[in-house]
């Protein structure tokens, strides 16, 4: 830090410029990343910036700096940036004097001049910037390190002037590394034959510990433990929250994510599967579970919400959980502006959500569209579901395109005049061009239209649907379904006769309705449900030819049943008729290999219908030929749409080199080689499963706004490292992460460091925190005995207090598990996201409504409320007392030096062990001397169950 | 390090956890005891530079007491008297009222609902005041009504959220999260921000309307209860006496001292000091909410029965947490959702009976405060989530059997009370037939700034980082305002 007292403090530009010259006898290199870009984020973006550009002035792009001539490179005193933060004129000086009084500190001015006068270069921020492979330093102790990450650890503290802690006592590195990996602690028995093993290989301390990590990765509860941590990011809960907060049947995906760790599934297939498995070639039961991650979004079903809105909010979370899960980048800003600090522009935003807004779902209660997982839960029986599916859809397209085709290639269609409207409810009219339209009134679900016109020879009838609006930026408007169509020709004699509909060909299909159903009696039929995304049309193939005598008119009955949330009707409000007498019609439907085809799509409806199981939600991609347009929302408001916007990714960064992308090219670009950020955001959130801080501590941010890396280096060796030596296999890392003599330090902290370092930032100790929510469960359930080995299946309902749900327009109970899921691992736990299991909250976990990048460990009354009185832990103490009294000519003493053994790992110190078993013998006596205790009462285990307790309840018990 | 990284990494740490922790005697971690102590954190912290100085005014009031009417209550058959309407009443909407609309339910053209009940002009003030709150209209005069309240949220979760979060999406801290924060509590052996509610469900946001959203989850709102344990996990097992649980804490106590001088690590000792409080607060919450001791005049005031899961109980109950200094109270009654699909909602029929419930409780807890003198430092408001239309439901575009009307954001009344608000008067207006706010509309973001502003408190100033800004409970993407007109 240099500044000089003989600076004037109304100094001239020329004569700061050769002031800095001076005081530098070589003058420092300036980085733009780290010194200047602070700066203008901290002095000039909020007015000169991606939300505000005053005077079309930006500071976050460097072309719109550049061509405002502001800056002249390498020539401060011509340049008028520097001019104006030193002028003393307060009309120029920047930023505003009566805004901000204090101008630019000399150090700040200084380090502009110098940034300009060294040529103004402008690299972008640090994360933006693809990692490249960092020399590993050297270190003057070549022993301490293990792997080549100590290197850039000590390399560190050996700058610091400090030395790393000696290693931890191997009970200590066992209970760390059995929680960080497989989120357990050991078991008696593990610690025990681990202890032998230290010692029967004392030479060799490494080959013991490295047998520990083996056994530990190829545990099964392995993928239980990351699990937790993805299924935070996932949002993954099984409900549908909001409002009505109703069941989901989600839990296939946890199951997906816990096997995709336990096989050690590359980062980069696992991302794929999750964001566009459905769009694999013939995609498997997996495959299509995994798209689950993205269909964790809620759904809104409370009574009359507009389900374009909450589509709508959905594929803005899907975009925002993108980009904070891959990118650690706050993207979400950008859907109202351009980002206030990053190089985002608003309208990138919207071609982002163009790769991600061209699914099926809808905000349907039913979480349409879904897969339905058997019952039996039989894997094969779901692998032919998935099939029998793919037939279904692949066949019902055929056939419909062939009615396309012909639809669209038919010359002699010709527009049919109304002549005649009327309705059971509201008003219709016929209008100048003429289609029939709704002028007023109010029509229920359940109206019908009947229309009347003059007969003539037809082989095939085509409705349009069309929206009221002709601006399709309007579109989509609420829902327009015909749900029944009924034709009948009337003759000049008074007679009628029904004109029979064979077949219907929609102009593409999508959503959960078939077309076909506006021949039936039900609910469905054709149409835009629950929005209409522009005009539709379909054709009502006759039977037979229409050849009517004169003066007949064809009678038109439209019954309307659809209604959306709300009981809202969504009738037609606009629509117009045509017809076509080509014979090729009746050829189409009456082919006898259509006639074959249609029977076996009937048969594989039927074999579908039959299915008996329970609707896991899914991606679905709409197809191009109808994809849904996307366009930017002004001022990200979703009603007030402005322009198309073409799919692409922000130009600051690598390149999508593909014309209109979709979700599997998005899932390449976040895993390609040159994506500067994918690895860093792993490798740091890893990093701070096992650390406790990321080198990264915004996790979720590594924008110019995050917190700067405490380790670049290390943290881009990790990156490379992961990506390149290990191909995105997670095990491996962590392998050689939990070996490392950073990691095995002992979490010691000794007052002067503590002064120095008090988050072990610099990792000069090992790392000492608090078990997560989960673990605290889970560390109950071990040292009871107890713990449920199952791994998998529905959520259960371990026991909750009474009256925590209270959910409204829900009869869903909390009906607590009386067998062994009482006691089954954390994370099998129901989680509804409106009303979370409480003691999970009291322990820092979300509620998982949206994705959850980060939590923060607190240290609470409450959560000795949970460990001392939650009947679950009580129960577990219990179990834990009795479990440990159960060995013959014991006493109390072996049995408490026991339970420590099980729950710490450690052995009782003298002091300890005398006030433990001071507790037993008090609290034994209390029991003895009350006066109502019956004669039955096991005083030993009572007392023992209070000091089991106690035990769990230890600082020592509660961080690892 | 450079310094600008340096000053980057203070702001963010100071945010997330480390400025509360700078002056805490055991260091790292005590973010609960910080919470308890927050004015001598911040004074002492050595950061204290780039922390604002809190509160940032002289505060109005020192606590707030929320009522919240889940399920939005009918300002038309409550507070905003339109005598225009009752000659409307059974003709047809016009066209205007209905085009650029959404509705929840009402669809085609529905038919104009006159006001239910009978309207009079109460007290020196001259506040309209229906028949349905005959114990509130002797208290009419202690409040300030603000009648232009309108929203952009026409369904209940996100209308609560908005009211409550400031932003209609999920994710974000509640109100009290925020008071708490920037605040602080008083009192160390109860939690800061307390959460009561009655009428048989949670609100439709769920416990998202008390959540921490973004910051540290020691902000949330605590669910408490006036029947059953009133904090979770209060009472001590069936087997554990008193004397027990503090020989146990003391052993635990002991150890973890030992651990301390073993491993250095202060959360250990903030651990100790969290089982001490747990310990506190096990005698002071169960004190707390013992309605027993309260004496009879006071029971019939409220209309309370000690036991009973009610609006009456958690009113009584919020005055004794603020006599115990909580700094924020949370109460949801929920059903009023006056829809008219079923009797114990429809106007002419359950909307009464939620009348009941609340006219006596609410108008108590006024009377009470402001005897003991309470009422000039303590907040208290009233509302629900949005208003309802001046048209009459007709869901599946049938007239239906009872009376209801259809969700309206266009406007809304919330009354103040207490808390340096002035008493007797009126804010804004809506137009004839109480369908959109027409004269100064105050939107929850305004709402959220005048609240904090009396706390003393600057909106603007009250932030916290995420997603790449400096996040505030009036919504950094939407205007806001102090509404001054409201401050005595």
């Amino acid at each position: 830090m240099v500044s000089s007292p003989n600076l004037n403090r109304c100094f001239v530009v020329a004569f700061l410029v050769s002031s800095v010259t001076r005081l530098y006898a070589e003058p420092e290199r300036v980085d733009f990343s780290s010194q200047i870009r602070p700066l203008l984020n901290k002095h000039c973006t909020s007015c000169h910036g991606g939300v505000k550009q005053a005077s079309d002035l930006s500071f976050i792009y460097e072309q719109q700096v550049l061509d405002s001539g502001i800056i002249e490179p390498g020539n401060p005193q011509e340049s008028e940036l520097l001019h104006r933060i030193t002028t003393t004129d307060p009309d120029l000086r920047m930023p505003p004097v009566e805004e901000h009084p204090e101008p630019l500190s000399r150090r700040e001015v200084e380090l502009i001049t110098l940034w300009i006068e060294q040529g103004a270069e402008w690299d972008g921020h640090w994360a933006f910037r693809k990692p490249a492979p960092p020399d590993v330093p050297d270190v003057n102790d070549t022993l301490w390190s293990n792997t080549a990450l100590d290197r850039f650890v000590l390399a560190k503290l050996e700058n610091e002037g400090l030395r790393p802690t000696d290693e931890s006592e191997p009970t200590e590195w066992l209970r760390r590394v059995s929680f960080d990996l497989i989120g357990l602690p050991p078991t008696e028995q593990e610690l025990l034959s681990f202890l032998d093993a230290c010692e029967s290989n004392s030479d060799n301390r490494l080959a013991t510990y490295q047998a520990e990590v083996d056994r530990l990765l190829v545990s099964p509860h392995f993928g239980e433990r990351w699990a937790s941590m993805w299924l935070d990011l996932a949002r993954y809960a099984d409900s549908q929250g909001y409002e009505k907060d109703n069941h989901r049947h989600a839990w296939p995906f946890r199951d997906w994510v816990i096997a995709a760790f336990n096989a050690d599934m590359p980062f980069d297939e696992f991302t794929l599967k999750q964001l566009a498995g459905d769009l694999l070639p013939e995609p498997t039961a997996d495959d299509l579970i995994a798209t689950l991650f993205h269909r964790n979004t809620q759904t809104n079903d409370e009574g009359g919400t507009d389900d374009e809105e909450f589509r709508v909010a959905a594929v803005i979370d899907r975009i925002n959980t993108t980009w904070t899960v891959w990118m650690g980048t706050t993207f979400g800003c950008v859907q109202c502006h351009s980002h206030p600090y990053d190089p985002f522009r608003h309208e990138e935003f919207y071609q982002f959500m163009a790769m991600l807004n061209n699914t099926a779902d809808h905000d349907l209660s039913n979480d349409y569209p879904t897969l339905t997982y058997p019952e039996n839960k039989d894997k094969q029986e779901l692998e032919s579901t998935v099939a029998l599916t793919r037939e279904h859809k692949a066949l019902r397209e055929q056939l419909n395109r062939e009615g396309v085709a012909l639809a669209e290639g038919c010359a002699d269609w010709t527009k049919l005049f109304p002549t005649e409207v009327s309705s059971s409810h509201g008003e219709l009219e016929i209008t100048d061009d003429h289609l029939v339209r709704v002028v007023g009134g109010t029509i229920p679900a359940n109206s019908r239209y009947f229309v009347k016109t003059t007969a003539t020879e037809l082989r095939a009838l085509r409705v349009e649907i069309l929206p009221e609006s002709d601006d399709p930026a309007k579109w989509p408007e609420r829902g327009s379904v015909l749900s029944q169509i009924k034709l009948t020709l009337e003759l000049a004699d008074g007679t009628s006769q029904p004109v029979e509909i064979h077949d219907v060909i929609a102009d593409y299909l999508a959503g959960p309705f078939d077309p076909k159903d506006s021949l039936q009696e039900n609910h469905q039929g054709f149409g835009g449900y629950p929005k209409l995304h522009g005009p539709r049309w379909a054709v009502f193939v006759l039977k037979q030819p229409l050849a009517p005598p004169a003066g007949a008119v064809l009678s038109l009955e439209l019954h309307q049943k659809a209604s959306t949330s709300g009981g809202q009707s969504i009738h037609l409000r606009r629509f117009g008729l045509t017809s076509s007498a080509d014979p090729a019609w009746s050829s189409l439907v009456a082919a006898e290999d259509r006639g074959v085809r249609q029977e076996e799509l009937q048969s594989l409806a039927a074999s579908l219908q039959q299915l008996k199981g329970t609707p896991i939600p899914i991606m679905q991609t709409r197809s191009r030929d109808y994809s849904r347009p996307t366009r930017t929302f002004i001022r990200g408001n979703w009603q007030t749409r402005g322009d198309l916007v073409v799919a692409g990714v922000p130009e600051t960064l690598h390149e999508l080199d593909l014309a209109n992308p979709g979700r599997t090219e998005l899932a390449e670009w976040l895993v390609a080689d040159d994506n500067p950020l994918t690895a860093r955001v792993l490798v740091n959130r890893i990093w701070s499963e096992l650390f406790g801080i990321g080198l990264v501590e915004t996790l979720e941010d590594f924008g110019s706004t995050g917190t700067p890396p405490s380790h670049p280096a290390l943290l881009d060796h990790l990156a490379v490292q992961l990506q390149q030596e290990h191909t995105w296999h997670i095990k491996p890392f962590l392998r050689d992460l939990v070996l490392s003599s950073t990691y095995r330090q002992a979490n010691r902290i000794t007052p002067e460091l503590l002064e120095r370092d008090p988050r072990n930032r610099l990792l000069a100790r090992g790392p000492r925190t608090r078990l997560t929510a989960e673990m605290v469960r889970d560390q109950a359930l071990v040292t009871a005995g107890k713990l449920s080995p199952k791994i998998g299946g529905p959520s259960v309902m371990p026991p909750q207090p009474e009256g925590v749900w209270q959910a409204v327009y829900s009869g869903a109970k909390w009906k607590a598990a009386t067998d062994a899921d009482r006691y089954r691992r954390a994370l099998y736990t129901y989680w509804r996201r409106t009303s979370p299991y409480p003691s999970f909250m009291t322990f820092d976990s979300p509620s998982r409504e949206v994705c959850s990048p980060r939590r923060i460990a607190t240290n609470t009354p409450l959560q000795a409320l949970v460990t001392l009185n939650d009947p679950v832990y009580v129960e577990l103490s219990e179990h834990l007392a009795v479990r440990v009294m159960d060995r013959a000519d014991s006493l109390p003493e072996d049995w408490i030096r026991e339970a420590y053994l099980i729950v710490t790992q450690n052995q009782l110190t003298n002091t300890t062990v005398t006030e433990l078993v001071a507790l037993f013998e008090a609290t034994r006596s209390e029991y003895e001397k009350a006066v109502d205790s019956e004669a039955e009462t096991d005083h030993d285990r009572a007392a023992m169950t209070v000091v089991a307790s106690a035990i769990l309840n230890l600082d020592e018990a509660l961080v690892k | 390090m450079n310094l600008e990284p340096q000053e980057q990494l203070q702001h963010l740490a100071g945010v997330t956890r480390r400025h509360f922790l700078g002056s805490c005697p055991t260091g790292l971690g005590a973010l609960w005891l910080a919470l308890q102590n927050r004015q001598q954190a911040v004074a002492s912290a050595p950061s204290a530079a780039s922390v604002p100085t809190i509160p940032h005014f002289r505060p109005k009031a020192k606590r707030v007491i929320f009522l919240h009417m889940a399920g939005a209550p009918s300002q038309l058959e409550l507070f905003d008297f339109k005598p225009e309407l009752q000659k409307l009443d059974g003709q047809p909407c016009p066209q205007s009222f209905l085009e650029g609309k959404r509705f929840a339910f009402i669809q085609g053209v529905p038919f104009m609902l006159a006001p239910q009940f009978d309207f009079k002009q109460v007290g020196e003030s001259g506040q309209w005041v229906s028949d349905r709150l005959p114990h509130f209209r002797s208290v009419a005069d202690e409040v300030c009504f603000i009648k232009s309240m309108k929203t952009d949220q026409f369904n209940h979760a996100p209308a609560q959220l908005l009211l409550h979060t400031g932003n209609p999406n999920l994710g974000y801290p509640s109100f009290g999260s925020w008071v708490t924060y920037g605040l602080g509590s008083d009192n160390q052996n109860l939690p800061g921000f307390i959460v009561l509610i009655s009428g048989g469900h949670t609100p439709s946001a769920g416990k998202s309307a008390w959540g921490s959203g973004f910051v540290p989850s020691v902000y949330q709102g605590v669910q408490c209860r006036s029947k059953g344990e009133p904090v979770l996990y209060l009472s001590n097992p069936k087997a554990v006496t008193p004397t027990i649980r503090r020989r146990m804490l003391d052993s635990i106590k002991k150890i973890n001292q030992e651990t301390y001088d073993a491993k250095g690590d202060p959360e250990t000792l903030t651990r100790i000091s969290q089982y001490e409080m747990a310990f506190r607060m096990q005698t002071s919450a169960t004190e707390a909410f013992d309605l027993k001791d309260e004496p009879q005049h006071i029971h019939e005031l409220y209309g309370t029965q000690p036991g009973k899961d009610s609006f009456a109980n958690n009113c009584l109950l919020a005055r004794r947490l603020v006599e115990r200094d909580v700094r924020f109270i949370q109460l949801f009654h929920w059903g009023w959702d006056s829809h008219g699909a079923g009797a114990n909602e429809a106007l002419n029929a359950g909307f009464s009976d939620r009348c009941r419930e609340v006219d006596r409780p609410m108008t108590a807890l006024l009377t009470d405060l402001k005897q003991r003198g309470l009422l000039d430092e303590t907040l208290v408001i009233w509302g629900g989530e949005f208003g309802r239309t001046p048209m009459r439901e007709n869901r599946n575009g049938v007239e239906m059997k009872l009376i209801g009307r259809d969700h309206n954001p266009g406007a809304f009344t919330i009354w103040l009370a207490g808390g340096g608000m002035k008493s007797g008067f009126t804010y804004g207006q809506t137009d004839e037939v109480g369908y959109e706010a027409v004269e100064n509309p105050v939107t929850p973001h305004d709402f959220h700034a005048t609240m904090l502003r009396a706390l003393g408190l600057d909106h603007k100033r009250l932030t916290y980082p995420f997603q790449g800004l400096n996040q505030r409970l009036s919504n950094v993407t939407k205007p806001s305002r102090v509404v001054e007109a409201v401050f005595a």
